[in-house]
């Protein structure tokens, strides 16, 4: 059985998508089909690779769509997904692309550096002593510590695709919830001020980077960990933030969302002046009505006892 | 009398500049995967190191301690794509926190005998001594290490070890170390020159220029000058190609630029094979499968290692296995055919839930790659090379020197030697962090020293020959000769069959023939690509020349010792000869010529003796 390859091409500032056909052998990868294309019939495909072993985070690409770490997924098993005989390559969206399927890293890394990606380690601990920390402590953040920076996650980041200026890629967030929950780090604080300066609440929780990631880190829920975080240190100001702590209120004090106040508690009263024709539409369709007392949830006791069971989880 | 200029006078010449500025910024755009000062060749380094695994980056941070040095890293590939990452077991060093009868004589002597006595000892005394100070060390910088109940990291025994001393990150001991040194790197400002491919170490007569490189994103032929060159560029497991459980980056290149200034290759021909790479395609399925009761069968299905090892059968040493194996398949007794002969690993008596629990990653590798679900049907594996214990020579192990004033070596492309003729697990990530930092302390302390002496006129003219050569190479027709994947396959074939595993000396004699004339076709093969952005198909180019150099001096090493000793098995000589072997192997390139000379071996505290597991 042959596949077809619509491999993306880009070079020297030409592009083009160009078909290959490649016999598909048992355990073949697509990393190995590009290898196949590239030794057989094309020397100019180009491609990064390392490790081969999903460990180095070199050959993640987009397959029909999708990021993928190319030596670690099947071309059957892609065929069968995708009911077809045609894979189509692209390089990894939300990265510059330098040629074919090769990206660019260096703004990742000046994104990383942003969050101050390094312990301080307290001052208890030594360099010559080292550090001390319960297993417990070591299971809050060993998930996050097994990114390999392969970019998957950021591919299909749609916030990343709106407007990444004011954001970050989901791997940095990883990396600052790894250092936030790292026992022996002296303080949190610093990287939690730099995720919340840099767009923390800007996520749209689309939960993208959690399916894309090949080693099943949940970027996602390491955001809504930061998040977490933040509010408990106080650093939650801000929209994103105040809009959390009105819904949180407005739940816990009467258990309805309280739309007529809900917008200025987030936002302020001068943004939320602005918001007035949207005002006037829900007043119109009876989704507000700001001259009717709030009415309270009837299971209002229930629902309080959920929060506090919640939080008490959560501690 | 000026002429007034109007609105849209205003706008039309605003748009023309900005589609001018545009388009050049557009074209000259290179990104900044080399900091400017380089493009611009107004920076000498004080220490320039030649790749960013662990070696390299631990190298960089010991460095860059004195602030006033100019210290960067360079890499063909990005930071944490190298072979470290893969490491899975853990980093070896004495520190009793799990198991207190732990000490540095015991570590010593553990790798004294696991290296089949070829280790010199006065450096495996201070590796030994200083091991366990790295992981507290590295604890400091951030490494994710499992931990036990008093809060100290975790140790645990790996293969050849007398006592648990291998402290790890899961399974994934390798990729945590590099992430934090990584980590470190970014806090420290390290400058990184990346995806940059090293050509050539420059030299003016005994004095250092500095390194050619070529920045793969522009084409462009950089030379970077430095007081010091740290050569930490990894092994070269990659002469065996599909037959390793390297990375496609592991091309010996640092090995070759440091040969051809004169270092020597010390011990070529020590390369250990892991044996049990899936035949598929040589990834490792990892030793815990035989520790935890995995049968190794042949094609008759009869359960071999007996024969071998009679009490340890498969939970024999690596190389003892590895030897099973080759023996099985070369007496054909073995499945499949050609390189990806091999025998079968049976799971199939040990409960689904055991094996889920603890190979679940076995069990993945193996249903991925092979389509084997290892809980219903035996899976073939096959030897594949994982290490190469040779290296270029270090003639100071306190401060990494080699014999090249100015040139450091660390890390697996480095000889110490402590591994001797075979490493025991979890030794190697230690090694890059001992002599990592010992390197980058010594080039440190060199470059206070020195000023720079080297040739700026010389550096030049090297980058516009490899200019020239860049042009020449990549603008050969297809009638020009082989491509570079068919001379490399040829390579393999020669590697595998005729200095693989076993060794004798008419079939060493045909591979030493065999390279020679695949170099002579090397001379004018087919690349097949001549653009100068990320030309990946010239920089294979490059490596296939630097791999076909490195298994020259695999078979010339191999030739010269006419005895067994641990990753070095001579069918035709089939005992350790301490009579007129105990000594380590050079291998010098001078004018093109391959020679081989002797060097002791340093004896201390442990008199060779018999080598029983």
């Amino acid at each position: 059985m042959d596949v077809t390859l619509k491999i993306h091409r880009f070079v020297e500032g030409r592009k083009w998508v160009q078909g290959y056909s490649v016999p598909v052998s048992v355990g073949m990868t697509v990393l190995e089909s590009l290898i196949f294309v590239k030794e057989k019939l094309d020397p100019t495909l180009s491609f990064t690779c390392s490790c081969r072993s999903s460990i180095c985070g070199a050959c993640a690409v987009r397959v029909n769509g999708n990021a993928e770490l190319s030596c670690e997924i099947l071309v059957e098993d892609l065929l069968k997904r995708y009911e077809t005989d045609t894979l189509t390559i692209e390089p990894l969206g939300n990265f510059r692309v330098i040629r074919d399927l090769i990206v660019d890293w260096d703004p990742k890394y000046d994104r990383l550096k942003k969050i101050k990606p390094a312990i301080e380690p307290k001052p208890e601990f030594t360099a010559e002593t080292g550090c001390k920390q319960s297993p417990e402590e070591f299971n809050k953040f060993k998930k996050y510590a097994g990114c390999i920076l392969c970019g998957s996650c950021v591919s299909e980041c749609n916030k990343n695709t709106l407007n990444e200026k004011d954001f970050l890629d989901p791997f940095v967030f990883v990396k600052a919830e790894r250092l936030v929950a790292d026992s022996r780090n002296r303080s949190p604080r610093e990287h939690l001020q730099a995720v919340q300066d840099a767009g923390l609440w800007r996520c749209f929780n689309c939960q993208e980077c959690t399916a894309k990631c090949p080693k099943g880190l949940d970027p996602a829920g390491a955001i809504e960990k930061l998040k977490e975080a933040t509010f408990k240190m106080g650093l939650s100001q801000g929209v994103g933030g105040n809009h959390a702590k009105a819904i949180y209120d407005d739940i816990s004090d009467s258990g309805m969302l309280d739309e007529s106040k809900l917008n200025i508690k987030s936002e302020g009263f001068i943004m939320a002046g602005l918001r007035l024709p949207m005002a006037l539409r829900l007043l119109n369709v009876g989704k507000m009505n700001p001259l009717e007392s709030h009415p309270i949830n009837p299971e209002i006791q229930t629902i309080k006892a959920i929060v506090k069971a919640a939080e008490k989880e959560d501690e | 009398m000026s002429k007034e200029i109007s609105r849209r006078t205003f706008i039309k010449g605003m748009t023309a500049a900005g589609v001018v500025l545009a388009t050049g910024s557009y074209l000259t755009w290179n990104g900044n995967n080399v900091p400017k000062k380089v493009k611009t060749g107004e920076v000498t380094y004080d220490v320039l190191i030649i790749g960013s695994g662990g070696a390299g980056m631990r190298a960089a941070l010991a460095a860059a301690e004195d602030k006033n040095l100019k210290v960067a890293v360079m890499t063909k590939l990005v930071p944490t794509r190298s072979a470290s990452t893969m490491a899975q077991g853990g980093m070896n060093g004495v520190t009793g926190v799990t198991d207190p009868e732990d000490s540095v004589e015991s570590h010593m002597f553990d790798t004294t005998k696991g290296g089949d006595y070829l280790c010199d000892q006065d450096a495996v005394e201070y590796f030994a001594e200083r091991a366990g100070k790295n992981i507290y060390e590295m604890d400091f910088m951030g490494y994710p290490y499992n931990r036990q109940a008093d809060g100290c990291f975790h140790q645990r025994k790996m293969g050849g070890s007398s006592h648990p001393r291998a402290s790890y990150f899961e399974d994934r001991a390798g990729h945590a170390m590099v992430h934090a040194l990584f980590e470190q790197c970014l806090k420290n400002d390290i400058d990184f020159i990346s995806e940059c491919q090293m050509l050539e170490i420059s030299m003016d007569g005994d004095k250092l220029n500095g390194v050619i490189a070529m920045d793969m994103r522009s084409g462009n032929l950089l030379g970077v000058a430095a007081k010091t060159v740290i050569i930490a560029t990894g092994g070269y497991g990659r002469v065996y190609w599909i037959r390793t459980s390297n990375p496609y980056s592991s091309t010996g290149d640092g090995i070759v630029a440091g040969m051809n200034i004169g270092i020597p290759f010390k011990d070529p021909e020590m390369v250990q094979f892991h044996p049990t790479g899936l035949s598929a395609n040589g990834v490792l399925l990892s030793e815990s499968s035989r520790a935890e009761g995995a049968l190794l069968i042949n094609k008759n299905g009869e359960r071999f290692m007996g024969k071998y090892a009679p009490e340890k059968k498969e939970l024999a040493t690596r190389d003892i296995v590895a030897r099973g194996i080759a023996t099985e398949i070369l007496e054909g007794r073995g499945i499949g055919e050609g390189i990806h002969a091999g025998v079968y690993l049976d799971f199939r008596h040990i409960s689904p839930e055991l094996i889920h629990e603890r190979l679940g990653q076995v069990y993945d590798l193996s249903l991925r790659f092979a389509g084997v679900d290892i809980t219903k049907e035996m899976v073939p594996v096959s030897p594949t090379c994982h290490y190469s214990m040779g290296g270029l020579e270090m003639a100071d192990f306190h401060t990494g020197a080699s014999r090249v004033p100015g040139v450091f070596v660390a890390g697996e492309c480095s000889c110490v030697s402590i591994h001797g003729a075979n490493r025991l697990g979890a030794n190697s990530l230690s090694e890059v962090l001992v002599f990592g930092h010992a390197a980058g302390d010594g080039a440190a302390a060199y470059a206070k020293e020195h000023k720079y002496e080297g040739n700026q006129e010389k550096l030049a003219n090297d980058c516009a020959a490899w200019k020239e050569k860049f042009e020449e190479v990549t603008n050969r027709p297809r009638s020009a000769g082989k491509t570079v994947p068919e001379i490399r396959d040829a390579m393999v074939n020669t590697m595998w069959y005729k200095a693989g595993v076993y060794r004798e000396e008419k079939l060493l004699q045909e591979a030493a023939q065999e390279l020679t004339a695949l170099e002579k076709e090397y001379e004018h093969c087919y690349v097949g690509d001549n653009s100068h952005v990320y030309n990946t198909a010239f920089e294979q180019y490059v490596e296939l020349g630097n791999l076909l150099q490195v298994s020259h001096s695999i078979v010339q090493g191999a030739i010269a010792r006419k005895e067994s000793r641990g990753g070095h098995a001579r069918r035709d000589f089939p005992q350790r000869d301490d009579k007129n072997f105990l000594k380590h192997t050079l291998i010098f390139k001078r004018d093109g010529e391959y020679q081989t000379e002797y060097k002791d071996v340093v004896i201390t505290k442990y008199q060779p003796q018999e080598r029983k597991y």
